[in-house]
């Protein structure tokens, strides 16, 4: 049994300039103690995700139209209010990318720590004190007798980030999520904070949600990924499989989009033309047809399901062995991702039916303009 | 590093003259002690402090943050070359001051032969057509009351270039080159999407034809899949038009894959330079190898195989900077070598150990070859090592 079983989510928001459709049937599971990234660019639907699972989305703006989270069999989209307040924080932790705005600026670290862990544990204040200053000890602050009296405003980007996990780890939560934890700060800085977050989950057994738009952070931190695009999981693999095998034209596209450290000399990024879709829209086929070289006619109108890469491939959706699946039409070949782009004989495009933009020969048509 | 103050002959070559010539020549070819022929710009000694002040009334100068602090470089024409370091090293603020946002304390910003570090009037508008600049965030930088044509156009008019109908043209010539409709001259920023509106900011920049573009973090506020639209379009407007680039980013992966030598820069000082290949694959300060150590690699067998150096703690003030090597406090070198004195008592000097590879640290040999180096890449790590020992406990 898994830990988390998301089924078929949708979430949309409604606003003043329309609905906009920003989760639409996410599925996935997670198992105690294993890392999940979730990677996608923003509007993808990853923070929106797990807003909604911890029940934490805007109102009135932002409803969950539909699905099942289960977190331990429960359906916590089904429980009263009152219960899923037990259970954020002390079951499901979460961190946010900026710590500044997380931590409360007119209270000390120690108001904040005690009361994270008086609100769930019927303990002392004394006890509570020895406890957040065991965590504060635990996630590399110096001195932390001294450091319980400080303010937010007195501590650094990186060692707030450090307090925002001592503080989601007090209650030694079943699942910690932790929304881009180290995009505010510098590289260093990131490598001590995910060095540190790494550590302690393997250690405490925790189940990790690692929600990111840098590959490189996944590609080390986590054991599953999951690929959003326009509020759909696109390809799900684990981690080694999506880096050696990546089957989806989107991740085979952001993957020739960054430069790699490692290049060899001269390597040709290949950038992903055109722009995400409009989220007010009522999806209507593939959303990423628009911007995508592979694509076929019927990707204009026929939105794939996730399946298995392999067909016929029995179905495991967790752990190292689970199973690589995309929802893709006319995948890039082997060869094709590497060279990330389509390699056949005659192949082209499908252009775009009446009334739908075409990302892709937009950008053609303006790259030859003379100068 | 640099000679004596060669007033370089004011050669304004035709634009699209340089690109192929630097690109061409690459790294190594050219040796130390370039002319000042090849060289478009040369910052000598840059400092650009920022005063500390306290009380209402009566204003007391009390100290000054040391944003840049000593900072010299050279560009040649057609080159792009790269500044990278982290937040408050003072690389934006290098940037701005050879665009003469800001006027440096102290130091020559040699343009084209010309001292501008003290231009004024006329003369300081005439060298900022030639140098433009290029900024981070495209949602700021865009006045949301001005159509994009009158955007692009404004450097036009301040300039006071051509008739209006000549503007309009040079609008619709100018948005084609950067990637958009010829039409969208019309429209307002919110009208575009992120990357758009940076092709908006790089056609406003390209207005006046200049010889030099300061790219201030072009790319970090954009979504990966655009961040690669606009860094090939950068590197075919460079080919085209000739342009020589100084390209600012805390990206280490981003600038060396633009930049044809690249300069690293800690606490307003510049700790290395090398051509962007080299500092890749030999970097020789001991901060440019825990720099490259720390950026996540896109590959899990690398990010299995190597190991990171982590820093201790933060980087110190500008306003105190450390005495001796602004980087001994967190240095994992001076811990391994026994925490040397000379690390704490004496600044290092910016020396050359090979050709064309400067780096300002007293101990850079015991980098070269060393464990750590070869950690950078996570080609070369021994099976059994325990080399960053010294260096991993990220706590402190």
């Amino acid at each position: 049994m898994a830990l988390l079983d998301v089924r078929d989510l949708v979430v949309r928001f409604r606003t003043a300039d329309g609905t906009i459709h920003a989760v639409n049937g996410v599925t996935f599971e997670l198992e105690v103690g294993e890392t999940l990234g979730l990677v996608g660019e923003s509007g993808c639907g990853k923070s929106v995700t797990n807003l909604a699972l911890m029940r934490l989305l805007p109102r009135p703006a932002g409803r969950i139209e539909g699905g099942q989270v289960l977190f331990d069999e429960v359906d916590l989209l089904a429980l009263p209010e009152s219960e899923i307040r037990d259970i954020r924080g002390r079951d499901i932790a979460m961190i946010f990318q900026d710590p500044m705005t997380s931590l409360n600026p007119v209270l000390t670290i120690e108001e904040q720590l005690v009361e994270t862990i008086r609100a769930h544990r019927r303990v002392s204040r004394q006890d509570a004190r020895d406890r957040a200053i065991q965590l504060l000890e635990m996630v590399g602050i110096p001195k932390p007798e001294g450091r319980l009296k400080a303010f937010p405003h007195q501590f650094s980007g990186g060692m707030r980030q450090r307090v925002m996990i001592a503080m989601a780890l007090a209650l030694e939560p079943k699942l910690l999520i932790a929304d881009e934890p180290t995009t505010a700060l510098d590289v260093t800085i990131q490598a001590q904070v995910l060095e540190l977050l790494g550590r302690l989950t393997t250690e405490g057994g925790t189940a990790l949600i690692l929600i990111t738009h840098d590959l490189g952070v996944v590609a080390g931190m986590t054991q599953r990924i999951n690929v959003m695009y326009a509020g759909y999981i696109v390809e799900t693999a684990p981690t080694v499989d999506l880096f050696a095998q990546p089957s989806h034209p989107y991740t085979v596209g952001l993957l020739h989009s960054i430069p790699k450290v490692t290049e060899a000399e001269d390597e040709e990024l290949i950038p992903i033309e055109g722009r995400p879709p409009d989220m007010r829209q009522t999806p209507t086929g593939c959303p990423f047809a628009s911007r995508c070289a592979w694509r076929l006619e019927q990707c204009w109108t026929d939105n794939p399901t996730l399946a298995p890469l392999v067909a016929g491939t029995r179905l495991v959706t967790t752990g190292p062995e689970a199973t690589h699946r995309i929802a893709c039409h006319n995948p890039p070949t082997h060869e094709e991702a590497l060279a990330g782009r389509p390699r056949r004989a005659g192949f082209s495009p499908a252009p775009a039916p009446a009334g739908r933009i075409d990302e892709l020969a937009a950008a053609a048509a303006m790259i030859e303009v003379p100068a | 590093m640099t000679g004596p103050a060669v007033t370089g002959p004011a050669v304004t070559g035709p634009a699209g003259s340089g690109a192929s010539v630097a690109r061409a020549a690459g790294p190594g070819a050219s040796g130390a002690g370039t002319a000042a022929s090849g060289a478009l710009l040369k910052v000598e000694g840059l400092k650009v402090h920022f005063p500390i002040k306290e009380g209402i009334i009566f204003e007391r100068h009390i100290g000054d943050v040391r944003a840049v602090d000593g900072v010299s470089f050279e560009l040649r024409r057609g080159e792009t070359f790269g500044l990278v370091g982290e937040s408050g090293c003072g690389k934006s603020t290098t940037g701005r001051a050879i665009v003469r946002i800001y006027r440096p304390t102290a130091g020559r910003v040699e343009f084209d032969g010309v001292d501008i570090a003290t231009l004024e009037g006329d003369a300081l508008k005439g060298m900022r057509r030639r140098v433009q600049m290029i900024f981070q965030d495209p949602y700021a930088s865009l006045d949301p009351r001005m159509t994009a044509g009158s955007i692009i156009a404004e450097p036009l008019d301040i300039h006071g270039i051509g008739t209006k109908a000549e503007r309009q043209d040079r609008i619709r010539e100018l948005l084609p080159l950067v990637g958009l409709n010829a039409e969208y001259g019309v429209r307002y920023p919110h009208e575009f999407s992120g990357g758009q509106r940076q092709r908006i900011g790089v056609a406003r920049a390209l207005a006046l034809d200049p010889d030099l573009v300061v790219a201030d973090e072009p790319i970090s506020a954009l979504d990966v899949s655009i961040q690669a639209q606009i860094l090939n379009l950068l590197s075919r407007l460079q080919d085209r038009l000739g342009l020589t680039y100084l390209f600012i980013a805390h990206d280490l992966a981003v600038v060396r894959h633009i930049s044809d030598r690249i300069a690293v820069m800690y606490l307003g000082q510049i700790v290395e330079v090398a051509s962007s290949r080299e500092l890749n694959t030999q970097p020789l300060h001991p901060y440019s190898v825990a720099l490259l150590s720390a950026a996540p690699i896109p590959d899990p067998g690398v990010e299995k195989r190597r190991r990171r150096i982590i820093l201790h703690g933060d980087v110190p003030s500008p306003a105190a900077p450390p005495s001796g090597c602004r980087f001994h406090t967190r240095c994992w070198l001076r811990e391994r070598l026994g925490n040397p004195e000379r690390c704490s008592a004496e600044e290092p000097a910016l020396r050359e150990l090979s050709s064309g590879h400067t780096v300002a640290c007293h101990f850079a040999e015991d980098v070269a070859g060393s464990v750590e180096q070869g950690l950078v890449t996570g080609r070369n790590v021994p099976v059994a090592a325990g080399p960053a020992g010294g260096a991993s406990p990220a706590a402190e």
